[in-house]
Formats: structure tokens, sequence, C-alpha cells
């Protein structure tokens, strides 16, 4: 495969860029774009289109580029990265969600994965603020298995919560999911999620809950529990939910991280990009301060070691880190460019899917979802 | 001050010429930018840490107000869970992996007589120091290592010098985590308890001593009963035999009458003790039930007719004729309950209905009602109508008693049926039972009833009989000549000896007790004599009675079978025609 990368402010500039980039003769047969919902999406898409290309796009919550030519973090821009891929070992698709639930969403595109290839890499960007991240990924692995390679997060519109695209190029959907799948025999993929949230206060437990909406937390109304625990005002919510998210212990000791994508302002609810399950055991959990980048850096040195070789890495980032991080954010992204300077791509979302190292595929909220594509 | 700010600081004083100042300027501007970035930074961080502080410090207030309505909570727990561990009527204790105590009750520490603070982190040992270990630190022991609960551990403990009886449950107890952390013990005074139960233990002892003597001199007053009953009858049959005219025999129809009636309470008697001590044996054989119900029929059709009342056995098609079961104890059960029936009806009759319940390929379950127009049973007394000796209270001056329904209840138990009744007083009873019987491939020849022609079969042919009893040698040798035996009588073992050593005989007859030498004495000297002359003469045992476990004494003393007394000639002859065929197999 073949990888070239840029990053633009407008439709016209992402149009220069990529003739200038396609002019010593290099052809593209498939693209990657995380954009700010402030670009006209549909002009990317009929460009693409009319380059006879594949499109993979999702709106984004900032995003950011590492390659040779230097290091971009930005919010309301874009980035984009050619692919040229073996014929043959690539396909894409878009499913809408509307009208059915996250699950029978997540079934649909797994049918249409295990009929593309006999061991697929999924790569999954879902939009929709009311999505459920985690009932996605069970059904896609209902139909493709539990082993199933997967990786790809949760659209954003630059914390506007209003609405979130995925994109290809002859599509948008706000309500909807763009896969592409890799073979797994012409490809090499791995990956590693970590977060670092903590924590923190007494256990609670949800009282009642359906799906990924909870209505009551200790008997309490969610959204009063919420609002009163970490003194924010209404219009502070939905957007400090994501970086607060609720840490739901298991049983085995493990916990997963839930965070708030969505609020029911009548009904007193809290909308989860995940599932939040009934009686589950629930505390607050906050990022413990600026370490969480070394912890990161530590996690990325160790996934180096075993996979030193890349041709492109694509970065699933969750958009709390970049509001816990600011500015220092850079920081545990300039780890990976430092490791492989090779091609970084990337967006900070509203939720990550990702298999870490061997294990099977979950959704998570606040991490720093990292795969790494390598033709073998 | 920052570092980059006094480089640039530096940088600009060293400036001494012009040319040296465009070189300087890219490295300030450098230096300029980089502070930018770390004042960026830094201004991130303060106001990350303002907003942070706020949440933060929220979420820290409303988590200290929650953690200290759970350790209020708990508070109230702790002293709801130390109230119950004080007032538990019990010993309770708390030890670690170690046996050493972390906690007691109040009762504990009472029964130490130490107060609680020191008797924690202390051993059993130490807290008793006379105690004496009857294995009980072992069981806490591996209550600790095998993480299982032992409950009921019973032990006498002696303390202030009082001996006591303690029952104990003892559990581990595991941290969260599911490791042992020690154990918990429950003890409570069960020295009164222990008392009443070594009292009730012998009063029970007693109580079963009790009935076993009295079984017993039931089983051998009906056994003493026996010998003169066989005098009666074998004597009365040796009478008919004698020219009578019509009134004698009348009269000795009813002494036969009454001594039959007579046998068959003592028979009674002695099964029921039998039964009770488990001593009865039952003897599975193929038979016909045709044959059984023949027999019923012929000994009550009598008695009915006597009484003008009809008499008849209706079976259904689908039985089967021909099964495997104990003959004799059904028959005895019909008799039974077709006896009483005939007793207590005066007027109508009685019908015997057999039915088939259930069926399998080898099994069968049958339906026995015996159904009569007699005086009923009232309600209340049907309950206690299979129980020992029970009575119905028809009048006041007539009471009805009999050994014989329990009996039929503790058969039917035993045969893996049931028995039942179904009574309207004054309308008459249904006394029903159900028996299961094997299936049998093989039909059974009926056998014809013994003739006349049959008794002459052994003219000419010698037999040696040992008996002490007079009588009983009159009627034995009585029947013997009547089929044709040459009878050579002698009064004890040794006389019998003797004889057999003399003369040549066809089949020896033994009493089994006897004076001198006894029947088992006699046989298997006999059996030894035989060694050397390679013959096996058939040996048949006159026994009193059979109890279970008999039989193996005669095989093993090397008889060939045995009769038990009173008997027929028909039960005689049968037993002599068997041990023949068991005689001549072993001469094989």
């Amino acid at each position: 495969m073949q990888v070239k990368t840029f990053s633009s402010d407008s439709v016209k500039g992402f149009m220069q860029a990529w003739d200038k980039n396609s002019s010593d003769g290099f052809k593209p047969n498939a693209a990657i774009v995380f954009s700010s919902v402030d670009i006209d999406l549909n002009g990317i898409s009929t460009f693409i289109k009319k380059k006879g290309v594949r499109l993979f796009g999702s709106s984004s919550c900032g995003e950011f580029l590492y390659n040779s030519s230097g290091k971009v973090i930005t919010e309301g821009g874009l980035v984009c990265s050619m692919l040229q891929l073996e014929p043959g070992s690539y396909d894409l698709n878009m499913f809408s969600g509307k009208g059915i639930d996250s699950f029978s969403l997540g079934r649909t595109a797994g049918e249409w994965v295990v009929k593309t290839f006999k061991k697929p890499a999924i790569f999954v960007v879902a939009s929709g603020l009311n999505t459920d991240g985690e009932q996605l990924v069970r059904g896609i692995q209902d139909v493709a298995g539990d082993d199933v390679t997967m990786f790809g997060g949760l659209a954003g519109d630059d914390a506007h919560f209003n609405e979130t695209y995925v994109f290809s190029e002859s599509a948008l959907d706000p309500q909807g999911a763009i896969i592409m799948v890799l073979d797994l025999s012409v490809y090499e993929i791995n990956g590693i999620s970590t977060s670092g949230w903590v924590s923190i206060g007494a256990d609670k437990i949800i009282t009642r809950a359906e799906g990924n909406i909870v209505y009551t937390i200790d008997n309490q109304p969610a959204l009063d529990v919420y609002k009163m625990y970490l003194n924010v005002r209404d219009e502070d919510l939905p957007e400090i939910g994501v970086e607060y998210p609720l840490l739901i212990r298991k049983q085995d000791e493990s916990f997963v991280l839930r965070a708030v994508l969505n609020v029911d302002r009548e009904k007193k609810a809290l909308i989860f990009a995940g599932t939040v399950p009934n009686g589950a055991v629930v505390t607050f959990s906050s990022s413990p301060g600026f370490e969480i980048i070394e912890s990161t850096r530590k996690e990325v040195n160790e996934f180096y070691k075993y996979n030193p070789n890349t041709d492109l890495l694509i970065l699933f980032s969750c958009m709390a880190r970049h509001n816990a991080l600011g500015p220092t954010i850079s920081e545990e992204i300039d780890e990976v460019w430092e490791k492989w300077s090779k091609p970084l791509i990337g967006f900070f979302t509203y939720g990550e899917i990702g298999n870490n190292y061997k294990a099977s595929c979950d959704f998570y909220n606040q991490t720093f979802t990292l795969v790494s594509i390598k033709q073998k | 001050m920052p570092k980059n700010l006094q480089y640039i600081i530096d940088e600009l004083r060293n400036l001494r010429n012009p040319e040296e100042f465009l070189a300087a300027r890219d490295r300030i501007l450098e230096e300029l930018t980089r502070v930018d970035s770390d004042f960026e930074k830094l201004n991130f961080k303060y106001e990350r840490s303002n907003k942070e502080k706020n949440i933060l410090s929220s979420l820290l207030t409303r988590t200290s107000a929650d953690l200290k309505k759970v350790s209020d909570n708990l508070k109230i727990r702790a002293e709801e869970l130390s109230t119950i561990l004080i007032t538990i009527p019990a010993y309770v204790y708390f030890k670690d992996v170690n046996l050493n105590y972390i906690l007691v009750n109040q009762s504990y520490a009472e029964l130490t007589g130490l107060p609680v603070d020191k008797i924690t982190g202390r051993s059993l040992l130490e807290i008793f120091p006379h105690y004496k270990s009857t294995g009980y630190l072992e069981t806490e022991q591996k209550v600790i290592s095998l993480g299982k609960e032992n409950y009921n551990i019973e032990e006498e403990i002696e303390f202030n010098g009082q001996t006591r009886w303690v029952n104990t449950n003892l559990a581990p107890i595991r941290n969260p985590a599911g490791h042992i952390i020690g154990l918990i013990g429950i003890s409570w005074d069960i020295t009164e308890r222990k008392h009443y139960e070594s009292e009730l233990k012998r009063a029970k002892e007693l109580a079963e001593a009790g009935t076993m003597a009295k079984n017993e001199f039931i089983a051998s007053i009906s056994h003493e009963f026996r010998t003169p009953m066989n005098g009666i009858l074998g004597l009365s049959e040796i009478l008919k035999n004698t020219p009578l005219d019509e009134s004698q025999a009348d009269l000795l129809k009813g002494i036969v009458s009454s001594a039959e009636n007579l046998l068959v309470l003592v028979n009674d008697l002695l099964d029921f003790s039998a039964i009770e001590a488990g001593k009865l044996e039952l003897d599975f054989h193929p038979f016909i039930l045709d044959r059984v119900l023949e027999d019923v029929f012929q000994m009550l059709n009598m008695k009915a007719r006597e009484k003008f009342l009809d008499f008849s056995v209706l079976i259904s098609e689908d039985v089967p004729k021909h099964l495997i079961g104990d003959s004799q104890r059904l028959r005895q059960i019909i008799i039974n309950l077709a006896g009483n029936a005939v007793k207590f009806t005066e007027k109508g009759g009685i019908e015997i209905h057999i039915h088939l319940l259930k069926s399998t390929v080898d099994r069968i379950m049958l339906r026995f009602e015996v159904i009569d127009t007699g005086i009923g049973i009232p309600q209340e007394a049907k309950e206690s109508l299979f129980k020992v000796f029970s009575r119905v209270k028809q009048n006041k001056s007539k009471l009805i008693v009999g050994s014989g329904l329990s009996i039929c209840k503790k058969l039917t138990d035993l045969l893996s049926g049931e028995i039942g009744v179904e009574s309207e007083k004054g309308k008459g009873s249904t006394f029903w039972f159900t028996l299961p019987f094997d299936l049998t491939g093989i039909k059974i020849q009926p056998k014809e009833k013994t003739g006349e022609a049959e008794f002459k079969l052994y003219t000419g042919k010698r037999v040696l009989v040992a008996e002490d009893n007079l009588i009983n040698q009159k009627i034995v040798s009585f029947q013997l000549k009547r089929i044709g035996f040459e009878v050579d009588l002698v009064d004890n073992g040794q006389l019998a000896l003797e004889k057999y050593d003399e003369n040549c005989y066809d089949i020896v007859i033994l009493d089994i007790q006897m004076p001198v030498m006894d029947g088992y004495e006699v046989a298997k000297a006999i059996r030894r004599k035989e060694a050397i002359t390679r013959n096996h003469i058939p040996v048949i045992a006159l026994t009193a009675n059979a109890m279970k476990g008999d039989k193996e004494l005669y095989l093993a003393a090397g008889m060939d079978g045995y009769v038990s007394k009173p008997f027929t000639p028909e039960t005689l002859l049968s037993a002599i025609q068997q041990a023949e065929i068991i005689a001549s197999r072993s001469r094989i």
C-alpha cells in the first residue's frame, strides 16, 4: 500500500492539496477524511466521487495529522489520507441506523463484512448522539464473531452535541455507520487502547436504566445526581459529561468507562455512549491530571516493541483527553511520531472501538486507541 | 526567573556589535516562541486546575457526606451485630487461623470466668488449662485447612468442677477475596438434652427387651402347642380309619375341626412372632392360581354351606393362571379374609373377585377382593383394624377378636402389596389386597390329587424313624405304613445309628430334638459313614417349626429335606419324594 496525507481548512484547499499530491502520478483508490462539521462535507464527497475513489469519512471534534511535513492538531479543519490499496483487498460500505437499534445496525453491517472477506479487519465509525457504541460492537460480533479485528469510534461535532456524521463518496448520514473492511491475508492490523481515568467517590447503584439511557442512580433522577455531585450548571451538559464519565465496576475487578453524550432534560435522564446495565455498581471518574500522558507513553512504547513496522497509523482519541490535556495533548501524540515516524491520522472522538492487543474488541470512552496498518 | 527569559537577557547583554545582532535575533525569536508555548501550556494548566478544583471539591464534599452516611450506617449495623452477639443465648467465639481467640461473646466469657479482653489473642488451652482434648482442636484445624463447615460436634467438657455436654457448629470465615482468615464456633449447652436422651434410650431398650421377651414367649409357647396338636390331629386321623358309628364319626369331626381352628390360631401366632423377629421365610415358586383358589373354596365352601351362605370365586379372564410367587402366603391371606367373612356373615353370601390391575412383560399386579354381606365395620374401627390384636366392638356383650388381619397386613407388606377395607355398617364389607407376581413362561402340569394307588408306592421299602415322642411315633409310623413302608422306630439318635449299621434302609427320618444324640448329629454321622460306601441315603428332618435359617442347618448337616409338624399325609409324602430326588442327585 502507498499512503499520502495532508490537512486543510476548506473544501477548496482540500481539492488543491488532493490534485497536488496526485500530480506525480500517484493513483489513490481510497481515502480517509476526518473533518470538522463546519466544512462542507457534501462538497468533499462530490469531489472524491468524481475522482472515482472510495471514501471513509467522519465528522470530528478536532483532528490531527503527523507526517514528514509537520504536526497538525486543529479544530475546524480536516485531515486526509490518500490510500493506494491492493485491488480486491478492501471494500467500503455505509449503513443507515434510522429506525433500528444499534445492535441491529451492527448485525446488518456484520453480515456484509463476513460476506466480503473470510478474514476481515473492520474499521467502523458511527454517527448519532444516541447511538449505543457497545451495542453496535456486540451486533457486529454477533455475526462476525467475538474475536473479529475491529477499530474505530463515534463521530464528533466540535463539541456542539447537535449532530454528527459519517460520509462516503456518495452519501452523508447523521445516524449510521461507515465501514471499511480490509483483507487480513494482505494486511497486518494491531492496536492498543489506554485510558488512565480513575474512580472518584463512593459506589452508587444504577437503579433504573434501559440500554444506554440511565433514569435513576440510587433511586434519584440521574441528571440531578450528576449535576449535584459535580456542581455543574445545566448548560455545561452534555459537554462536561464526556470528561467525567461513570466508571462501571465489573465482577472481575476490571472496569469500563461510559461517557455522557446527551441528556433528556424532561425525563431527567442521562444518555451514554454505551450500555449502562440496570443494577450496575458505578462511581464518578476523572483523569488524575497530566500524568496520564506518562502512562500513554509507556503503553505506546510497549506496543512499538511488538509492532515496530507500519505503513499507516490511525488514532481514535477521546475528545475528553483533549479537554483535559489542552495543548499538552500533543505530548502523547508526539510519542507515536517519535517511535514510528510514519503517517499518523486521527480525530478526537465521542467514543472508541478497538482490540487491546489480542483481546476481543470492546467499546470504550476516554481512551487513546491507536491502530497500525501494514501490508504484509 | 524562567530559564528562557534569563537566556534572552543574557543574549541581549552579550551583544557587542551590530554584526552579531541578526544571528542573536533568530535565537531570541526561537526562544520567545518556546516561552509562548510554555506560557500557553501553563495557562491551560492553571485554568484547567481552577475548573477541576470546583468540580472535584464538589465531588469530594458530596462523597465525604456519602461516606459519613455509610460510616454511620456501619456503626449502627456494628452496634446491632454486637447486641446480637452479646445477647444470643449460645457461646459464640471467633478464632484466627492459629486458633487464637479474636472475639467471644458475653456468654462465652462467663463460661470461662474471664473478662473478654483476657480471652482475645489466647488459645483454648490457655483459657481452659484442664481441658482434655478429644480431637476437638484437630476438628477446628480441619475446618481451617479444608474450608468446610462441621456441624453438631458433641463433647463432654469439664469446667468449674462440673461436667457439661456441649454441641458445637464450626464454620470457616473468609475475607472478601475468599481466603480463610479464621473460624466461628457456636456452642450450646445440651447437658439436659443428653440426660433425657440417655433416659429415653434406657426406656427404649427396656421396651425392646420386653417386646423381645414377649415375642420369644409367644413363639415358644406356640411351639409347645404344636406337639400336642400334632398328637390330636394325627391320632384323630388314625381314629378316622377305624370302624366308627355315625355319632362317633360326628364327634370326631368336631374334634378335628376344633383342633384345626386352634392350629390356625397357633400358626398365626407363630407367623406373627416370626415376622416381628424378621425370621419369616418367603418361598417364591411357580404355581397355578386356580389350584390355590380351589383349595380355598374346598376349605370354606363347606363352612359357608353350614350357615346357608353362598360362596363363589370369580376370576377375570385376563388374569394369567401360571404365576411365580409365594402361593402358601397367598392362600393364608385369602383364607384369613374369607374365613372372617364366613364367620361374620349371617345372611347372603361371600364372593371372592380377582382382577388384573397392571401388567408388564414379566410382572403383574393382581387385586383380590373378598366381598361379604355381613355386619360391616364402623368407620372409627377401620383404621385400627389391621393393627395387632384389634377388636371391633359390636355390642356390649360381644367382642370380636382377631390376629388374622394384622398378619394379613404384615404379609402383604412383606410381599410388596397393599391391603384395605371398604365397608358400611350393616351392609357388608369388601376386604381387598393387591400383590405383585412374576410371570412364568412355562406351564405347570396340574398335580393330580394323590390317590390311594400312589400310597402303595413304597410297599417293600424300609424306613428308619427316630422320634422320642410316643404319640408322634404312632402318627408317623401309621402314615408311613399307609403308603407301604416297613417302619423301624427308635427313641433316640444313638439307637438310630445302631439300627442304621445293622440294617439296610431306603430312607431315614430323624426328629431334630432328641435325647442322647440329636438329629443333626445322626445325619452327620451317616454322611461320614457314606463317604466310604459312596452311597447317599435320603435323610429327612422332622421339625417342630421351620424358621428362617433352619433350612441351612439341615442342609449343612447333610439332610435332604424336612417336614414341619404337624403334617398331613400329603406333605409327608411330598417331602419323601422331594428328598429322594435330591439324594439321587447327590449320588451322581
